[in-house]
């Protein structure tokens, strides 16, 4: 593998694994607040 | 309060003594640890000769922190709650607990020491130092295990939890004895090591003691 | 409801990422070296969030405001992140500069200690429902695993010592100045914001569980006819 391909693989796997907890936060807020609304 | 102490540490060993815990199947299970290793690694006798005091040393902490973990460790709810009706410091209680389980931890060396020796045939060198290291790792592991005890409580999932807890934080520990060990055979220093489980010692000491209120109180 | 932090952590990020990839190749290590923007930030953050569980749990012990603990824990599971992250890119740089994806490197050494002491303190806070009982012994454990960090790094140095492997790479070693220095710095910064964001975030989810879990003044006894339907709790 190439530098830039080591280089790639890292920077994908931290901003993925970024964007991917992101994602997790919003769907729990989201399902949170449907959850109060139905109270 | 030496008294509370007394007390406690006298009832936590009657406590054992009854289960029978320690000896009829913690030791057992070392032992059987070590008697399996060899057949996963190989009986080469330089290679078990090599890795025979790190394997004494991995076992102790494995194995030791169920050894705080054990049944009669735990006083039980009603007793708990007695004694704090009693005015007994949670201080107290810990540092009781946590004695009898160094004592405990201590005969488990021993024993599996013992077991090391003869399934590896370690080289063996200036055993005297042993005796002061040996006694300051379980100290150590003693305390953590405790602790990890107290504030994993009820009953469930503590058997797998505490020695998630115990082992990465008591990494020290397990350094120390290996390198001492290790220290010894190759003719090195090794008093560095022993200043560090002192210090690991107070410092689990007085985590023990100064965090046994804040615990308590809900 | 996306609140500014968020943004802003969102701008940053991107900011940071593009420096990254734009900035010219390090002289010595070439474009390998740009490993070093995400792992020396993910490093960093480690660190960071596990100074900051600790504080927020003497915070707690002292205050007993859930807030607290909530942002402990979520500092916590934020730091877990990244310091897996920290753990993970470390291999990928080694990989291709010493040919294997581990060494018994001292910090390598600690942070994998560290993300374990995570794991277990994480582990140690699902194991509760009450949150107070939860609040308590965390920042105990908290208390407790901190203090003994300093002697985990004093034992690893003092074993590694002996044997430090030849010229490993430190993340500070490249002699970095300039515009590397600049890309570096803003990651760094990024990354931080990015964590006050996702921590802040984090702590109000906690909040939020713990309301849900509480039964509320107004709720009425077992029985009535008006009673809500039980929830389906989000389970990690």
């Amino acid at each position: 593998m190439t530098d830039w391909g080591w280089v790639g693989l890292a920077f994908a796997v931290v901003y993925g694994t970024l964007i991917g907890y992101v994602a997790v936060l919003v769907r729990r807020t989201a399902r949170l607040s449907r959850n109060r609304e139905g109270r | 309060m030496i008294r509370h102490v007394t007390t406690l540490f006298v009832a936590h060993l009657r406590d054992e003594r009854r289960a029978g815990e320690v000896m009829l199947v913690i030791v057992p299970f070392g032992t059987v640890a070590l008697l399996v290793v060899p057949m996963a690694v190989g009986i080469d006798t330089p290679l078990l000769d090599r890795i025979g005091p790190g394997m004494f040393w991995v076992v102790l902490l494995l194995f030791g922190t169920i050894v705080t973990q054990r049944q009669s460790a735990s006083l039980g709810e009603s007793r708990r709650d007695m004694l704090t009706l009693l005015g007994v410091d949670p201080a107290v209680r810990f540092v009781a607990a946590a004695l009898a389980a160094a004592l405990l931890l201590t005969v488990f060396a021993v024993v599996i020491g013992a077991v090391t020796f003869v399934l590896y045939d370690p080289e063996v060198v200036d055993p005297g130092w042993l005796a002061a290291i040996v006694p300051l790792t379980c100290a150590g592991i003693a305390m953590v295990g405790t602790i990890a005890g107290n504030v994993a409580g009820g009953l469930g999932t503590r058997s797998s939890l505490a020695p998630l807890l115990v082992v990465p934080i008591a990494v020290p520990i397990l350094l120390a004895g290996a390198q001492a060990t290790e220290g010894l055979r190759m003719g090195l220093g090794i008093l560095r090591w022993i200043l560090l489980l002192s210090v690991v010692d107070i410092v689990l000491a007085l985590a023990g003691v100064l965090t046994a209120r804040p615990l308590e109180e809900s | 409801m996306i609140r500014p932090l968020e943004i802003a952590a969102g701008l940053m990020l991107a900011t940071a990422l593009v420096l990254g990839l734009v900035v010219p190749p390090d002289a010595v290590q070439g474009d390998l070296q740009r490993i070093m923007y995400v792992h020396v930030p993910s490093a960093w953050l480690a660190y960071l969030s596990f100074a900051a569980t600790l504080v927020a749990g003497v915070a707690y012990l002292k205050t007993r405001r859930m807030r607290w603990d909530h942002i402990a824990g979520a500092s916590a599971e934020v730091g877990v992140l990244f310091t897996g992250l920290a753990l993970v890119t470390g291999s990928i740089w080694g990989k291709p500069v010493w040919g294997v994806w581990w060494t018994w490197d001292a910090r390598l050494v600690l942070t994998a200690v560290m993300f374990f002491v995570y794991l277990g303190y994480l582990a140690l806070r699902r194991s509760f429902d009450d949150p107070e009982t939860r609040a308590r012994r965390a920042a105990v454990y908290g208390i407790v695993a901190v203090a003994q960090i300093p002697l985990v790094h004093f034992s690893v140095v003092w074993w590694r010592g002996l044997h430090q492997p030849p010229t490993l790479l430190r993340p500070g070693d490249p002699q970095i100045d300039g515009p590397l220095l600049a890309a570096l710095l803003a990651a760094v910064f990024a990354f931080t914001v990015v964590y006050a964001a996702l921590v802040s975030r984090r702590a109000e989810i906690a909040r939020l569980e713990d309301l849900l879990a509480a039964p509320s003044a107004d709720e009425t006894v077992a029985g009535s006819g008006v009673s809500a339907p039980p929830i389906v709790r989000d389970t990690r």
